[in-house]
């Protein structure tokens, strides 16, 4: 059983990664991801809303590999539960595979909250436990999908940037938008003089 | 982004719509409102329900008859 953490500092607020992380999917840094569902929905009793989904992934196998061995049996899916407390600014995500359980298991735990120092930034604090089973060589195996989960997860990071610049641009577009219906009858009001 | 349902992505690019701006302009603003998306939802999940059956997907905790989950994956 190998144990990966890390964590990570982003310049932005709680409620802007929050907005990102909650539509990471797609981005250029994670082609791996090729389904997201939700499953279930639903906000607490305490205000906290619940999410069950379903992330569909698919190795990445060359083409000829996978029309011998089937495109059903390349798909990895995993299932993700968070919760977001809006009062108390968490996002808690927990993830688990449940295809290919009888060879591996990865656990993945993060957690996003407001910098504790600087409310304008968002800590990110990463877990993931692998574990590979029945096979000698499991340790060696395990080093080896923990430093594949690091590089991901340094891509995951770059994915959420990549998100929130996106959407922030969707927001400036609106608004040149909005300025510009403005600016067409007013310059008319004008012409017309 | 697609549903693991082929058929369900529209379907879920509604849901996703109306889910994502209750989301950021309600919810995490504290508006306690329920979101006004529950029709969309129900729709969207029905289709995915069925792919997920149909593709034999071992989902937890959701109705699945008929699937045997020990099924190993090899």
């Amino acid at each position: 059983m190998k144990i990966w953490t890390s964590e990570h500092v982003f310049n932005h607020p709680w409620e802007t990664v929050t907005k990102a992380a909650m539509q990471k999917y797609p981005n250029p840094m994670n082609p791996s991801v090729f389904g997201v569902d939700v499953l279930d929905r639903n906000v607490d009793q305490q205000g906290r809303l619940h999410s069950k989904r379903l992330l569909s992934t698919e190795w990445g196998l060359p083409s000829i590999v996978r029309s011998i061995i089937g495109n059903t049996r390349t798909c990895t899916y995993i299932q993700e539960h968070s919760v977001v407390d809006p009062k108390e600014k968490t996002f808690e995500l927990q993830s688990t595979n449940i295809t290919f359980t009888n060879m591996v298991s990865v656990d993945e735990r993060l957690i996003y909250r407001p910098h504790p120092e600087d409310p304008e930034k968002t800590m990110l604090t990463q877990e993931a436990i692998i574990s590979v089973k029945g096979i000698s060589l499991s340790s060696y195996l395990e080093g080896i999908m923990a430093s594949t989960i690091s590089t991901n997860a340094g891509k995951g990071r770059e994915a959420m940037e990549w998100v929130i610049r996106r959407l922030n641009t969707e927001i400036e577009e609106l608004a040149i938008t909005a300025r510009g219906t403005l600016r067409t009858p007013m310059a008319a009001a004008v012409t017309e003089k | 982004m697609n549903s693991v349902g082929e058929g369900c992505t529209e379907l879920k690019r509604e849901y996703d719509q109306c889910f994502n701006r209750w989301f950021a302009e309600k919810f995490l603003k504290g508006d306690r409102s329920a979101d006004p998306c529950s029709e969309l939802f129900h729709k969207y999940h029905t289709c995915v329900q069925k792919a997920i059956k149909e593709k034999d997907i071992p989902v937890e905790g959701v109705e699945f008859m008929g699937a045997n989950r020990e099924k190993a994956d090899s």
